[in-house]
């Protein structure tokens, strides 16, 4: 379950990135006493494998002057506690900080705690990005208080070699076309992984959670109405549905947890994945830093039809010191070519159409050579941004997480058991 | 003598003599008040302060909202989680306090005999409290891991079903227990070792004289000379063991406390309601609840371990006070 994306994998690119930084700074130190800027430190809090760190060396490069002095945390739930604390505290925020999609709503109600980017320039390139995601980035009185960096369109990561050994199409195309193509339901998928566990006697998914993560993220109104202050979860069909379904269907999940599972997907102990862009550098986390003939692939298929989870943001604290210069290094980052870049990194998926257009013929080795880029591109064709209101991410981990995890333990046989427990959570922990 | 006297008249003293007396008399006051100025920032001020906004609706991000009285108080005993985590947190204090506190007086006992290389044992008890808490709670819960850990491997050799350590109530509160065993049974070992060296070897001599063997002079000697000590490791276990925070936090580092709550703790349930909840107010009443327990807990102990520890010296103990009662009975 969580929000919380990205869990620690890119230690070798982090660890090569503050290489570089080590020695980008060296030589900035030594070469550059002929410029007339200042010498200024800026610092940026990220999160999870974002792919940006690739691009520090870059802008230090250009900016003489300019040292950059990052922290990642380890995932959006670390970074959520961090900016809260700070934003709470009126100190401590560093100049770039990067926020996730899942809690960004409630930053929108203190955005004030970041500059308006409109005073940067940024609306000079609004045409840029996805029209939903610089409206997610712009509170109710108009301020931009975020600038877009990735979007999470979703596809499937799926075992090709378990699927045909257990005498299933186990390439792309037939993969996707066998759970439904274009018409792919969550009932198609689930009827396809019930003859996976049938032939094989294995689990097919490692934990349900993310199926309804994502089946929520589907919905044209999610867990608030668009007004995003009207809860929409008590009485809504379509939320208890896709509970039941996942109910019926917990015969073939592994019960594991929702993340770290590395062990358990090195010993095959499932077959397919949900992956949001940033969940490709997830799943290869999983494996030894270059690995590749693990048997993983990536279809360009998701049931239900498209459906974008999480997504990053920049946001400039309004207490930094250098504002100017801080909100020229976020949009920098969140320029179409930093985001290709940082796609080629980690894998998070550009929220520009450029960026998009850039990273078209991109591929990964991992996943057994997929048009990684070319998916994504027809991945995030039809996705409507939604509402998200303040207590989402609240919703998402601790009324439905709970139920989720116990569905995959098998404590529920009946979907009614199962959200009448969610519902007993809901009236507990959401102020109505 | 005449500077003497000059001081008890208080008056026709030099400079000199004034600074002296000033020195005699605040002194020792200042020097002991830089702990009470940092106290008073850093421990005072926010134990005031969170009265202030346990009184309050607070978020944590929009500031201070409407005096609500002790609402906040009202819900957090009314919530069934809070519940929740109080009964985790008696169960963790339990499982943890308890076979620490036998161990570390057991450990002492044995350090307490003529061995050879006494330091270097004195020494490896101390090791694990120096390790770092949080990498001490990342090794355990490797070791903790349903999947693939040590122990589901031990378990998988004897043909045993894994223990889900991370799922189940009762097995996730002695894998956290046991990382706070690991921590500070050494450290109160050496506490309690101290005390007994201070008891006089004589006294031991005579009782072994007298024919006592060695478990009879541990349960009628040592135990009742350590009891101050003992009473101040039970207190510090106490207060330390109902704070309990960093070992659960980290056993599932992607929620607070276990996917339901598990193995939440009172600071947990603090923190989640802080952080991630944001109900600033609530947290800060939550705070004031759990140092109301702790006081509670704390006299309590205090009493039970008086009792326990003076049971054997209670005949030498009683018999003249008994006898002071008798007199005073018979002045009247």
């Amino acid at each position: 379950m969580k929000f919380s994306r990205r869990t620690a994998t890119v230690a070798v690119v982090a660890g090569t990135a503050s290489l570089a930084l080590v020695l980008s700074g060296c030589s900035t130190d030594g070469g550059n006493g002929g410029n007339s800027d200042e010498p200024i430190t800026l610092t940026i809090t990220t999160f999870g494998t974002m792919g940006i760190d690739a691009n520090y060396a870059a802008y230090e490069k250009a900016h003489p002057n300019v040292k950059i002095e990052a922290t990642n945390l380890e995932n959006g739930g670390a970074a959520r506690d961090d900016a809260y604390a700070k934003i709470a505290a009126g100190t401590g925020l560093s100049d770039v900080v990067a926020i996730e999609e899942g809690w960004l709503s409630t930053i929108a109600e203190v955005s004030n705690a970041f500059v308006d980017l409109r005073d940067y320039g940024i609306e000079d390139h609004k045409s840029d990005w996805l029209d939903w995601k610089y409206a997610q980035g712009t509170d109710a009185d108009g301020r931009v208080f975020a600038a877009g960096l990735d979007i999470g369109p979703q596809g499937l990561c799926f075992r090709g070699d378990l699927l045909e050994k257990a005498g299933l199409p186990g390439d792309r195309d037939g993969f996707a076309e066998a759970i439904g193509g274009e018409n792919a339901t969550w009932e198609s998928f689930f009827e396809f992984g019930q003859k996976y566990t049938a032939a094989t006697g294995k689990p097919f998914y490692h934990n349900p959670s993310f199926f309804f993560n994502s089946f929520v993220n589907q919905q044209a109104e999610g867990y608030y109405k668009k007004d995003g202050t009207t809860l929409n979860v008590k009485d809504n069909a379509a939320l208890k549905g896709q509970l039941d379904l996942i109910v019926k269907n917990a015969n073939i999940g592994a019960g594991l947890d929702a993340w770290g599972v590395a062990e358990q997907a090195k010993a095959d102990d499932f077959a397919v994945y949900v992956c949001p862009s940033w969940m490709l550098g997830v799943v290869k986390g999983y494996y030894d830093q270059g690995t590749t003939g693990t048997g993983w692939d990536f279809a360009d298929v998701l049931p239900g039809g498209a459906a974008n989870w999480g997504g990053s943001f920049l946001g400039v604290s309004e207490s930094s010191e250098h504002k100017e210069a801080a909100a020229d290094l976020a949009l920098w980052l969140a320029e179409p070519e930093q985001q290709a870049a940082a796609f080629e990194a980690a894998g998070p998926f550009p929220s520009t159409l450029k960026g998009q257009e850039l990273v078209k013929s991109a591929t990964d080795a991992f996943f057994n050579d997929a048009p990684t880029g070319e998916i994504f591109a027809n991945r995030s064709k039809g996705v409507v941004a939604q509402v998200k209101g303040p207590e989402d991410s609240n919703i998402q981990d601790n009324v439905f997480g709970p139920v989720l995890t116990d569905i995959g333990q098998g404590k529920y046989t009946n979907g009614d058991d199962a959200w009448a427990a969610a519902m007993t959570l809901f009236d507990q922990l959401i102020k109505q | 003598m005449s500077t003497l006297q000059a001081q008890r008249r208080g008056a026709g003293l030099t400079f000199r003599q004034k600074l002296s007396n000033f020195d005699y008399k605040f002194s020792p006051y200042l020097y002991i008040s830089p702990f009470f100025i940092l106290f008073a920032l850093l421990g005072l001020f926010p134990i005031i302060y969170t009265v202030n906004v346990s009184l309050y609706n607070w978020d944590l991000l929009k500031g201070q909202g409407d005096f609500i009285g002790l609402q906040n108080y009202a819900t957090t005993l009314s919530d069934p989680m809070f519940w929740n985590a109080f009964g985790n947190t008696f169960s963790i204090f339990l499982l943890s306090a308890v076979p620490q506190l036998v161990m570390a007086t057991i450990i002492a006992a044995v350090l307490d005999q003529a061995i050879r290389a006494s330091t270097f044992w004195r020494m490896s008890v101390l090791l694990p409290y120096i390790a770092a808490p949080v990498a001490v709670a990342v090794i355990f819960t490797q070791i903790f891991n349903q999947f693939g850990g040590p122990i589901t491997g031990l378990l998988h050799v004897f043909g045993l079903e894994p223990i889900k350590w991370g799922y189940d109530v009762f097995p996730s509160h002695i894998a956290i227990a046991t990382m706070v065993n690991w921590r500070w049974t050494g450290y109160n070992a050496l506490i309690l070792l101290a005390a007994m060296q201070a008891i006089p070897r004589d006294v031991y001599e005579s009782a072994a004289l007298d024919g006592a063997g060695r478990i009879r002079r541990f349960w009628s000697i040592t135990i009742p000379m350590i009891r101050p000590t003992m009473i101040f490791v039970i207190i510090t276990a106490t207060i330390g063991g109902l704070q309990i925070f960093t070992e659960p936090k980290l056993f599932d580092g992607q929620s607070n406390g276990g996917s339901n709550r598990q193995f939440q703790t009172i600071v947990l349930y603090l923190y989640e309601m802080a952080f991630p909840r944001r109900d600033f107010g609530r947290a800060a009443a939550t705070a004031w609840i759990l140092f109301l327990i702790i006081i509670l807990i704390g006299l309590i102990n205090y009493g039970i371990s008086r009792t326990i520890a003076s049971q054997d010296i209670k005949k030498n103990v009683r018999v003249p006070v008994a006898g002071t009662r008798r007199t005073i009975g018979g002045r009247k």
